[in-house]
């Protein structure tokens, strides 16, 4: 009965494993901001960041129809330079915006967020200078207000009364520590040395990668997203930086998702071996990896017909339906061998029962068909087949940084790390299995284990065909 | 080192005050703010301590470096989850309350019997509408500590919303024996405004207001619950003073900002009363604001304007849905008022009813009924809401109503006069009509 039990424990975690988009973490209607000011080379630059929850995202509504995106965003940039006030040396300085990204990822119930990043151009710096910035918008607003001062291409700050790193990850990360209060920071004060040259001109992400990149960031890897952006790649820092993918692909496993229950239900029931569950991992590597790369060229060459959002829900019923089919398949299978088996004394038949008290006899006559490469290969793609968005996020990234080769690697690790965890978590199973064989000889449950594995899959597959339809809108 | 040992009682002092303040922010309805009366206490209990010009903003970073050092402190702990509880209610900022139950939770953990932090959950669960958890909570905290005031307020606070009136009078009377200050007066008040006794509750709220010297937010909360009081019998200059002297106070107030735009806009001042409401939307968006705003658009003739308010009403509830908060009476008596989804609305408001049994609840199941035509089955409702003798203007016209659909058109013009007899411009929505009826 205990196994019952357990299945029925896996199948209803995965189940009940909510996939809803998280809520804004800092509550449905904060204005947050975020202010880098970037002294590199001889140029000052800013980036400006606002992020707008759900509720403010609302109440644009209207106004972004009424103007359009593009027109939208450019006022809304302009505007915002209008109120921050820079002054260098005693001097009020213009800030121009020279680039900007406008994004509106998905927040809670069915409502966007809006997320507008700006690039400003301040003045060109002669020499040792002192700043003084203060960011006058949405005053009055509830919100994370934060300043960082990062100098980059040779420039130096000399004194700063702003850190130069982000404790939010520019707004992308809002950090759960009891002891911190939310900031409320509009202004800053350092002096910095120019370096000689222009310098490089803060990057920014192309639409669709903040999108997603921003949706992921309340699920919880966001540690591996942040890899692929780190300023400087030293040998060291991408042979770690290797192994915290592998770690947080196997933590990936672990999320709702992924068929792990559906692994385990499966080898269970169908007598697997270890080297079955390798096999299993490998299928879930490769689907895995072949599934990001193929979504992020989707994403980037169809980017204007294509959301990822909404191909998510078209791979998640082919997931399901994979499953469904392995499902009927084996249990067709399974009725099939039952009925012959049923007339007794009647030739050809296969006792199951009498290997089950010795575990390691098998490999006498009976080859379990349930094990069959192309079952095997269908659980295995339907756990790789939906690729996971921080993956996305990473290859996106990897592409706009010019780090093509760099993200790729990441990403094979990650996948190698999911992988290792589908195959530890199926080896669990297997070894279970036998260890329980080895007790229980009267195997009351354990005839009927085969069977009630295919219903589990099948079940499984069906209840997640079920739950992949209404996202079809 | 006596003079941290000094600070420190001091806080507690502050913060056990404190902890009934629940979020103000999210109980607009008259009801709702009683819960937070012990801000005032606050500030009393910032006078006998001695940091009169502390703020919480400086208390909450020094109990946090005072964590830095020593986590496993867990009165500090019980005592930053109460500050943060106050931070939510003067910045209105709602992600300061998972940090306050996180803090508490962490208190309880380090000592499970910590009657601060139980109290202090007790008074989050308040401010979450979880008025029977918040009953529990504070019956919890006051066996731990029987010489609190600060439990016997959540407890009074749970049994007013549940219905239970003269448990809750009980309790605010042992509260004031134990502890008579800025808190219990205007619960006071509050327990005499329920009963219709109106100047006595002025008076008591006058009290409370001459207690609140200290702490900005809590003064303003004491003037802006005077001025309704006023408000509600008619004495719009009155009001609008009050409400003015809390702006003052502390400027940018949402709930004085709303409650002056109410004021406003009896007085047929709608320019103002739409400024007043606009503040108060951008500051926090409850969605009581947001359909004032959308009523004063709508009398205005900015229907576009106002249909812009009644989506974003929409918005916010699939929020508060999918965040498992609980305004179902705020939201029903919205779709009420306007028609909207009349149904449902009445599905919604009997919910309301059953976690709030309260007048209140009473009363908008009644009115939700009235409106789907089943004015018979609304009556008993209407006439529990009356019970107590209370004084309400919007009351007594949801009664007329209820008794012109049952066809006893006498004594609904004498319930529509009552109504605005005691506060001609109970409603921008309602009072035309109640006049209309009545002669």
């Amino acid at each position: 009965m205990k196994r019952l039990v357990l299945l029925l424990v896996l199948a209803s975690v995965a189940l009940i494993a909510p996939l809803s988009a998280k809520a804004h973490p800092l509550g449905n209607f904060t204005i947050n901001q975020y202010s880098r000011i970037q002294p590199s080379g001889d140029h000052l630059y800013l980036l400006y960041v606002l992020d707008l929850a759900e509720i403010p995202t609302f109440q644009a509504k209207p106004q972004v129809a009424a103007e359009g995106q593009a027109a939208y965003a450019n006022r809304l940039a302009r505007s915002i330079g209008r109120h921050l006030h820079l002054i260098v040396d005693g001097r009020r300085e213009a800030l121009v915006p020279i680039r900007h990204v406008l994004a509106f990822p998905p927040g809670q119930a069915g409502l966007r967020t809006t997320r507008l990043e700006v690039v400003f151009e301040g003045p060109t710096l002669t020499g040792r200078s002192t700043v003084d910035y203060r960011d006058t918008n949405y005053a009055g607003r509830i919100g994370w207000k934060e300043i960082t001062v990062r100098p980059s291409s040779g420039a130096e700050v000399l004194s700063s009364d702003a850190p130069s790193k982000s404790v939010s990850s520019e707004l992308l990360a809002y950090p759960k520590n009891l002891l911190q209060s939310p900031l409320d920071v509009v202004s800053a004060r350092a002096e910095v040395e120019p370096g000689s040259g222009s310098g490089a001109t803060p990057v920014l992400l192309p639409r669709n990668v903040l999108e997603q990149r921003v949706g992921v960031r309340a699920v919880a890897d966001g540690g591996f997203a942040s890899l692929i952006a780190r300023d400087n790649l030293s040998p060291g820092f991408i042979a770690l930086s290797i192994l915290i993918a592998m770690f947080w692909g196997a933590a990936h496993a672990f999320s709702p998702g992924h068929g792990k229950s559906i692994v385990a239900a499966y080898l269970v029931g169908s007598r697997g071996t270890s080297r079955h569950a390798a096999f299993l991992g490998m299928t879930v590597t490769v689907t895995h990896t072949i599934g990001v790369f193929a979504l992020g060229l989707v994403t980037l060459s169809l980017s204007a017909f294509i959301v990822p959002d909404q191909l998510y829900p078209w791979l998640n019923l082919a997931s399901a339906l994979l499953i469904v089919a392995v499902g009927i398949s084996v249990l067709r299978w399974r009725v099939r061998e039952w009925r012959r088996r049923t007339p007794p004394g009647q030739g050809h038949h296969h006792d199951h029962s009498h290997s089950h008290g010795h575990g390691h006899h098998h490999h006498h006559h009976e080859h379990d068909q349930a094990l069959s490469p192309r079952r095997l290969l269908g659980i295995g793609v339907s756990g790789g087949i939906v690729p996971c968005p921080t993956a996305l996020v990473v290859l996106l990234a990897a592409i706009s940084l010019h780090r093509v080769g760099y993200g790729l690697v990441l990403i094979l690790a990650f996948s190698a790390g999911l992988a290792a965890a589908m195959t530890g978590i199926g080896l669990v199973a297997v070894t279970a299995k036998r260890t329980f064989e080895r007790v229980d000889f009267n195997g009351g449950v354990i005839r009927l284990l085969p069977a009630l594995s295919a219903v589990v899959v099948l079940g499984l597959g069906l209840a997640m065909t079920v739950r992949a339809l209404p996202r079809l809108g | 080192m006596t003079w941290r040992r000094l600070t420190v009682a001091a806080a507690v002092a502050a913060l056990a005050a404190t902890a009934l303040l629940l979020g103000g922010v999210l109980r607009e309805s008259s009801s709702a703010a009683r819960a937070s009366l012990a801000g005032a206490q606050a500030a009393e209990d910032f006078k006998e301590g001695f940091s009169l010009n502390r703020s919480t903003a400086s208390l909450v970073a020094d109990l946090q470096s005072r964590l830095r050092a020593n986590p496993r402190d867990e009165r500090s702990y019980a005592l930053l989850g109460l500050a943060y509880q106050q931070r939510a209610r003067e910045t209105g900022d709602p992600s300061w309350y998972p940090r306050a139950e996180g803090a508490l939770r962490r208190a309880l953990a380090l000592d499970s019997k910590d009657s601060i932090a139980v109290g202090g959950l007790g008074s989050l669960a308040l401010s979450r509408h979880r008025f029977r958890d918040a009953l529990v909570l504070g019956e919890k905290a006051r066996a731990l500590n029987p010489y609190s005031a600060q439990p016997l307020g959540v407890i009074g606070d749970a049994q007013v919303e549940l219905g239970r009136y003269s448990q809750a009078f009980a309790s605010f009377d042992r509260m004031n024996n134990l502890r008579p200050n800025l808190s219990s007066y205007a619960r006071v008040s509050y327990g005499r405004e329920l009963i219709g006794h109106t100047a006595a509750a002025i008076r008591a709220m006058r009290l409370a207001v001459d207690a609140a010297t200290g702490a900005a937010e809590p003064t303003a909360w004491t003037h802006v619950q005077l001025g309704k009081l006023y408000f509600n019998h008619g004495r719009y200059r009155l009001a609008e003073r009050e409400y003015r002297l809390a702006l003052d106070v502390f400027p940018g107030y949402a709930y004085g900002l709303d409650a002056l735009a109410q004021v406003l806009g009896a007085q047929d001042r709608y320019r103002q009363a739409i400024t007043a409401e606009r503040e108060a939307v951008d500051a926090i968006p409850l969605p009581q604001y947001v359909a004032a705003l959308g009523d004063l658009y709508r009398l205005t003739g900015r229907r576009v304007e106002a249909q812009r308010q009644y989506e974003l009403i929409g918005a916010i509830e699939k929020l508060l849905n999918a965040n498992g908060v609980k305004t179902d009476l705020e939201i029903a008596l919205f779709q009420v008022d306007h028609g909207i989804a009349l149904r449902h609305a009445l599905a919604r408001a009997r919910l309301a009813r059953s976690e709030r049994p309260s007048i209140d609840g009473n009363d908008v199941l009644g009115w939700a009924l009235a409106r789907n035509g089943r004015c018979a089955e609304a009556l008993p409702y209407s006439k529990w809401s009356l019970r107590l003798g209370t004084q309400d203007a919007l009351k007594f016209f949801h009664r007329g109503m209820i008794e012109r659909c049952l066809g006893r058109t006498e004594a609904a013009r004498g319930w529509f006069r009552r109504a605005l007899d005691l506060n001609p411009r109970f409603s921008i929505l309602w009072s035309p009509l109640a006049r209309r009826y009545a002669s």
